[in-house]
């Protein structure tokens, strides 16, 4: 049987355990698996496990992706002035986008991308254009052995702003790979907002990639939700080319059960002025594994940087582990960095505290819960994505 | 309405309530006094069911119900409160938010519907007057950046909404000034009633000047050593714990 180098073929070799951006996070059992794009994505129909829209009563444009492949008919793209919203199978030749990222180059993973690559968004708003609702990108993957290639493309004029939602499904009997990329490129004093959530059933290797450039001035701000996944890798990597810059990012993970989520996150800070914001919490359930590393790179130009970086974890079952890593390199004399880490267990004071006022163990626990959360997720800018995204944890972990 | 009947708990090895009997009654109040490591905190947490001490023997009961076999919340139902010694800081979780639950379990526990927002409320603008514990401190995150004097106004705060039937106070005039202990035994004094049962765990007589106790009690090595009336706790003040412990071994 062929394995998954043999069909997607690359220049660079896959990661090993040897390597130590993967060294907790071995992906040995995908490459045994035989995958294959799905051609047929689009002719098959959308599946009725899942809803196209995945967050109820959010006010927002959509475009649905099925194993890859743009679903027109469930799409809705913003049509306004100074917006362009697009597949990027529909994108002029001419017009096609430069990706300035060199992701393909260093990773595996990257170089699949380059090479498979299949549908996704292409979009570009004007100058001093806000969209005036988020665009969710939907993408479900939905069959047995899938291998989805899809990638993005953001570029933020000068004050214009922006709000992009991911969202990652997969029907229960699923299985195989999901290989994500976005650029995205922020101009001057533009925003551009981004939250990701990943929520697939079945047995999905997930590999998403987030490449954020920003220039003088621009604001950025992403929460990555891991909220159901088999097998789950989120990179960040944010480079700050200009004066000023602000970069949020945060990102909240509760898996259970055997799943995996690594978190790997750059935050490169080459210019003066800057200020950046990074927030992880984890809460590790039943036999799952955790992996957090996060890099900040403060350049000898970067004068005057303010960055801070937390990670906090609780343990909450005894199978359950967590490897995490903060990574600072600072080469300017003049700046303010932070970072703590911590991996602990409910507070078991507190716990006994709220029961000793009647609250039972359970309600208890998602107290502590919520409040833990709290300074992950209150920062969304959409309440309606907010809520979903508690409800789904709750749901899963039964508070 | 409490009866502990040779109450035996350890932590770890240590045995430290070696054989403890105590009677409450409705409408009573009962100080027990004792010197450092009597354990005097060991009996609250005992009978609040922290989970870190080991009943090894003996009977806890409250009105009928057995207090031992029960998890800390339910107890809590039941009727027993614990005002700690050292209230527990918990970042991000509204003291609201917290007493409405705790409110709302309790109704569940008896058969009621969750308390409407209006009557919880009100009966929070009650409580927080009774021992003027303002909005700002009622608002925030449970005992987060509360001074020690805030702390235990807060614990008699949740005491009055929660209305047990059996209040435990541990240590709650340490830490005090005398303006933070008046207002706290403002608090305790207004919720004496009838069907109501406190016991008060205290190093010193001066809390015992502001709620008036029916009852005081030594304990001393894990047992009460000697039991009295509110005289005996000005004559502890006085002469110390050194004659009782004399006492003892005559």
């Amino acid at each position: 049987m062929a394995v998954l180098t043999d069909i997607f073929k690359s220049t660079l070799l896959p990661p090993t355990r040897r390597s130590e951006r993967w060294k907790y996070s071995p992906i040995s059992k995908l490459l045994n698996t035989s995958l294959s794009t799905d051609s047929e994505a689009i002719n098959s129909g959308f599946s009725k496990e899942v809803d196209p829209n995945p967050v109820q009563g959010l006010e927002a444009y959509r475009l649905v992706l099925r194993n890859g492949k743009f679903d027109a008919s469930l799409s809705d793209l913003p049509v306004a002035q100074g917006v362009v919203c697009m597949p990027m199978s529909e994108v002029e030749d001419g017009e096609s986008p430069e990706f300035q990222n060199t992701y393909s180059q260093k990773e595996w993973v990257g170089e699949l991308n380059e090479s498979y690559h299949q549908d996704g968004m292409f979009l570009k708003i004007a100058r001093n254009i806000k969209l005036d609702r988020p665009i969710v990108i939907h993408h479900l993957t939905d069959g047995i052995d899938v291998a989805s290639f899809p990638r993005h493309f953001v570029r933020v004029e000068e004050g214009g702003e922006v709000d992009v939602v991911i969202w990652c499904s997969s029907t229960k009997k699923s299985s195989g790979m999901y290989n994500g990329l976005l650029e995205a490129s922020i101009a001057p004093n533009a925003s551009f907002m981004l939250e990701k959530v990943c929520n697939e059933d079945g047995e999905i290797y997930h590999f998403s990639h987030e490449n954020i450039i920003q220039e003088r001035d621009s604001r950025f701000m992403m929460h990555t939700f891991t909220v159901k996944g088999h097998w789950v890798r989120n990179e960040l990597e944010i480079v700050s080319r200009g004066k000023g810059t602000d970069s949020i990012f945060n990102g909240a993970y509760l898996p259970t059960e055997n799943e995996h989520v690594d978190n790997h996150t750059t935050m490169d800070h080459t210019s003066s002025d800057g200020t950046s914001s990074e927030l992880y919490r984890g809460i590790m359930y039943g036999s799952s594994t955790g992996v957090f590393n996060g890099k900040v790179f403060v350049r000898p130009d970067a004068q005057r940087t303010n960055a801070f970086q937390q990670n906090t974890n609780i343990v909450a079952d005894r199978g359950a582990s967590i490897n995490t890593k903060p990574e600072l390199e600072i080469y300017a004399d003049d700046v303010k960095c932070a970072h703590g880490c911590t991996v602990g267990q409910f507070d078991l004071d507190a716990l006994f505290y709220l029961k000793s006022r009647g609250i039972q163990e359970k309600a208890a626990k998602a107290l502590l819960v919520e409040a833990f959360l709290a300074d992950v997720i209150s920062s969304v800018p959409s309440t309606e994505l907010r809520k979903e995204i508690m409800k789904i944890y709750q749901e899963r972990h039964g508070w | 309405m409490l009866k502990i009947k040779n109450l035996h708990a350890k932590v770890g090895d240590n045995e430290i309530l070696k054989g403890l009997n105590l009677d409450v009654k409705p409408g009573e109040i009962h100080a027990i006094m004792g010197p450092n490591g009597s354990g005097k905190s060991t009996l609250a947490s005992v009978l609040a069911g922290r989970e870190a001490y080991e009943v090894t023997d003996g009977v806890v009961d409250l009105d009928g119900t057995d207090l031992l076999e029960l998890e800390a919340s339910d107890r809590a139902r039941e009727g027993v409160f614990l005002a700690f010694q050292y209230p527990i800081e918990i970042p991000g979780v509204s003291n609201l938010n917290f007493m409405k639950a705790a409110v709302n379990a309790k109704r569940d526990h008896n058969g009621q519907p969750p308390i409407k927002a209006k009557d919880f409320l009100a009966k929070v603008k009650e409580c927080s007057s009774l021992v003027e514990l303002d909005g700002r401190l009622r608002d925030r995150s449970v005992n987060e950046g509360f001074s020690g004097g805030e702390k235990k106004r807060n614990e008699i705060f949740q005491m009055a909404i929660l209305e047990p039937k059996l209040c435990i106070l541990d240590e709650t005039d340490s830490g005090l000034d005398i303006d933070a202990l008046r207002v706290v035994s403002k608090g305790v004094n207004a919720m004496r009633s009838p069907d109501r049962a406190f016991i008060v765990i205290t190093h010193y007589q001066r809390l015992l000047d502001h709620i008036i106790p029916d009852f005081v009690h030594v304990l001393s090595n894990g047992k009460i050593v000697k039991s009295g009336g509110k005289e005996l706790a000005l004559e502890l003040e006085a002469k110390g714990y050194d004659w009782i412990k004399e006492e003892q071994n005559a």
